[in-house]
């Protein structure tokens, strides 16, 4: 089928006015906020970093200084590897490994529990409860737990009373706080995947299996996690790439020597005022998490659709 | 079987675990927005107070950005809604060889990290502004446009995924069946389409505005000179934490869950229509007709008790955060005033005596610690409100106090706790710390004093000033003491 014939056929059956209208409102989208924009960003990171007079002049040339720069670092520098930046992207990106596996095995069993074993209407309470954090502001969330794991917060409070402490232990600085407001941020995007594929779960298959003979963790084995493929899939995906691109948590609970990787990107463009450099280590978090995704659809051989859903 | 039921009891136990995490940060904040402390903290509790949101809404940066916030919503829903449902539509146009291409490409806003969004939609705009030589003040270079335009992107894949859900149970035929009466293609879109995807339209534009409402990382970065709710809140949570955030958290919170309340009955009934339905239709008309009654009735009884019941908690709340505050908050003031004043002659009197005889030093460890500890009770029943974890933490304090140090010097300090007790029982720790290393410091800083002294007076006021301004975390004693260490 030709272009023509598609544009012909979608006319025919659209009407003028309704074709245009898809056309252009999703020619704007797929274009102009979702192609172009990530092209330019790519050209941009190719660039030195100018000052807008001199772009497109004689020196706007293209390089790849800023993606050497992530490696090796500044050639003023004594050491031939740019170890703060590096390390900091490995730290990111094993945290985010780290939280998606948490939230993965705290979140399997309630899943499990609320679509198979809780019934009527507690369970039915229960999902509902589960939107109510959702829906409260990540940066008031991880507020929450500068409250909590604060050196007066309530843990330290308790632990001090309790006697088990004598001086408040530094959550904030050792990065605890960090890392259980990111795996709470999250959580619900891990939850809700997982109920849903393991809700439509049939129950008379485990009741099948378990009339068989078959051990409880079996039964999770050869049919509840195969089952439940594109929920783990997707949950896993949306946990990793939104702890890795997480900004907000990293800023409010990290300790004070510690970075993420976003707010090294940030401080390129805020502070750092080095654009280009900034949009180099952009794509790099964007192929990190592009191949994550690859590597989720090849693990579970699942679909992209069925990943974003 | 008693393993059965062990196995029962854990899986209970666990999902009390999963829900308490889920929730007692959401609690805890809340509760903190009500104490009257500068600090949102709830162990050592001053006064129950609504002041904090006073203060929230008198927070002109924090209603600018809640201005800016709805403005970006509203613009985001008019733009995210369209394009959603547009997309929608084009996944049943293109065909089978396109789909799987467009729809990884429409569909990848969503897996794109925030920020990488909000990086290309600000260098996009920002190079066609270069290329029209448009000024500064232009659109291309417009906080709100750009942030209307970067959450777009991915907000109107969310819209687009609730219109595909809803559009997979429509039938097809009745398109058909309208265009072969003659109906026009319009007529068919406005009279068939658009009132099939009613609900799906409504769910989509409150999804967006939330997800809008709630965006931070797109936004910081094509927000430029303006300000949201969210980057306002950011940059308070870094730069000063102070409970008119919890209170902003105890609004959103009350919110959520009203809204969750309703959407829960809303939903109640229109199952309990169905039923109906189902057992007229096997029962005869009576059923139906009964609940026909019913639904007639002005207000329905089950909004009723819940909006009476968030009014009458919203108003109990205000007036007993209103009444007697004042008086509370003085005596608390007076309490602090008090404890201070009492350190300081104290500190006074032991520096005379001290300076008198060096001897004293050698008090008996022996000395009656029950003496503290009766008179520690007495006045936390005349103050009351706090709790007895600070008593708890002042018998430490005290144990701790025993051992450290032995001299009779040390003796008073676990007494005017006693009186205080606002202070967090951590300061009394401290303090005792504050103390040591007082002592190793001290050997240092008083060369006049013995090696055998065990406490200096150089380091004593610390702990003093420690305790009055409170707000200071023990984190400062920790620098403290890791820079003497």
């Amino acid at each position: 089928m030709g272009l023509a014939d598609f544009f012909r056929n979608f006319f025919q059956r659209n009407g003028l006015f309704l074709s245009l209208f898809l056309l252009a409102a999703v020619g704007f989208w797929v274009f102009f906020l979702i192609i172009l924009p990530q092209i330019f960003m790519i050209d941009f990171s190719f660039r030195f970093n100018l000052p807008p007079a001199e772009m497109g002049g004689p020196k706007d040339v293209y390089t790849i200084s800023h993606y050497k720069f992530l490696v090796y670092g500044s050639e003023q520098s004594a050491d031939s590897y740019n170890f703060i930046d590096l390390s900091v992207f490995l730290r990111t990106i094993g945290a985010a490994v780290f939280v998606t596996i948490f939230d993965l095995a705290i979140c399997y069993p309630i899943a499990y529990y609320l679509a198979q074993v809780a019934k009527g209407g507690w369970a039915r309470l229960m999902v509902l409860s589960l939107i109510v954090p959702f829906w409260v502001n990540e940066i008031l969330r991880a507020f929450a737990f500068r409250i909590i794991f604060g050196s007066n917060g309530i843990i330290n409070e308790a632990l001090l009373a309790l006697g088990i402490i004598d001086d408040p232990y530094p959550f904030i600085r050792d990065n605890i706080a960090l890392y259980a407001g990111l795996g709470y941020a999250f959580v619900l995007l891990m939850i809700f995947p997982l109920y849903n594929a393991i809700e439509s779960l049939d129950k008379n298959q485990i009741e099948a299996a378990r009339d068989l003979g078959s051990p409880w963790w079996r039964i999770h084995a050869r049919i509840v996690i195969p089952f439940a493929k594109p929920g783990i899939s997707s949950g896993c995906t949306m946990v990793f790439m939104l702890t890795a691109g997480a900004l907000a948590a990293p800023e409010i609970l990290g300790g004070p020597s510690s970075l993420w990787f976003t707010q090294i990107i940030y401080q390129w463009f805020n502070t750092g005022g080095n654009w280009p450099r900034g949009s180099a280590y952009a794509i790099i978090l964007l192929s990190t998490c592009i191949a994550f995704v690859l590597l989720m659809m090849r693990v579970f051989k699942v679909k992209l659709g069925e990943i974003a859903r | 079987m008693i393993s059965d039921r062990a196995v029962k009891l854990g899986v209970l136990l666990f999902v009390a675990m999963f829900f308490a995490y889920l929730f007692g940060p959401l609690i805890i904040m809340s509760i903190t927005a009500f104490n009257s402390a500068d600090f949102p903290r709830v162990a050592p509790w001053d006064c129950f107070s609504v002041e904090w949101f006073d203060v929230l809404v008198n927070d002109d940066k924090l209603m600018d950005g809640l201005r800016n916030s709805i403005i970006i919503g509203v613009g985001v829903v008019v733009l995210a809604v369209p394009i959603g449902l547009a997309g929608a539509l084009m996944l049943m146009h293109v065909g089978q060889r396109v789909r799987p291409w467009y729809y990884t490409i429409v569909v990848s806003p969503i897996l794109i990290p925030g920020v990488v969004l909000g990086i290309s939609t600000l260098i996009f705009w920002d190079r066609l502004g270069a290329m029209f030589n448009a000024g500064y003040e232009s659109i291309f270079y417009d906080g709100i446009f750009l942030t209307i335009v970067g959450q777009t992107t991915f907000i109107s894949a969310y819209a687009m995924l609730v219109f595909i859900s809803r559009l997979q149970r429509f039938d097809p035929a009745l398109e058909e069946a309208a265009l072969d009466l003659g109906a026009s293609n319009v007529q068919t879109f406005r009279k068939i389409l658009l009132p099939f995807l009613k609900p799906a339209i409504g769910s989509a534009a409150v999804l967006a505005f939330l997800a809008s409402f709630e965006n931070y990382n797109t936004t910081v970065f094509t927000i430029t000179s303006e300000s949201t709710l969210t980057t306002v809140l950011a940059s308070k949570v870094r730069y000063g934490i102070n409970p008119s955030i919890s209170a902003l958290a105890v609004v959103i919170v009350t919110l959520t869950l009203f809204a969750a309340a309703v959407m829960e009955i809303k939903k109640r009934r229109t199952e309990a229509f169905d039923k109906a339905i189902a057992k007229a239709v096997i029962e005869g008309t009576d059923a139906l007709s009964r609940l026909g009654r019913k639904s007639n009735r002005l207000i329905d009884p089950a909004f009723a008790m819940i909006i009476l019941i968030f009014v009458a908690g919203i108003g109990t709340a205000y007036y007993a955060g209103t009444v007697g505050v004042d008086e509370c908050k003085a005596a608390v003031e007076e309490a602090k005033r008090a404890a201070v004043q009492r350190r300081i002659e104290e500190l006074r009197q032991r520096r005379m005596f001290q300076g008198a005889q060096p001897g004293v030093q050698q008090a008996p460890t022996t000395q009656p610690s029950g003496t503290s500890d009766v008179q520690a009770p007495g006045t936390e029943g005349y103050q009351g409100i706090f709790a007895p974890t600070n008593l708890e933490g002042q018998v430490k304090g005290e144990d701790d106090g025993g051992q450290t140090q032995p001299s009779g010097t040390d003796r008073p300090a676990p007494g005017t706790e006693g009186y205080q007790n606002i202070f967090a029982p951590q300061n009394l720790e401290g303090q005792v710390k504050g103390e040591q290393e007082g002592d190793e410091a001290g050997q240092d800083q008083n060369p006049d004093g013995s090696q055998a002294e065990p406490s200096s007076d150089a380091e004593r006021p610390a702990p003093g000033t420690e305790g009055y301004q409170g707000i200071f975390a023990p984190t400062n004693l920790q620098n403290q003491v890791k820079s003497s260490d």
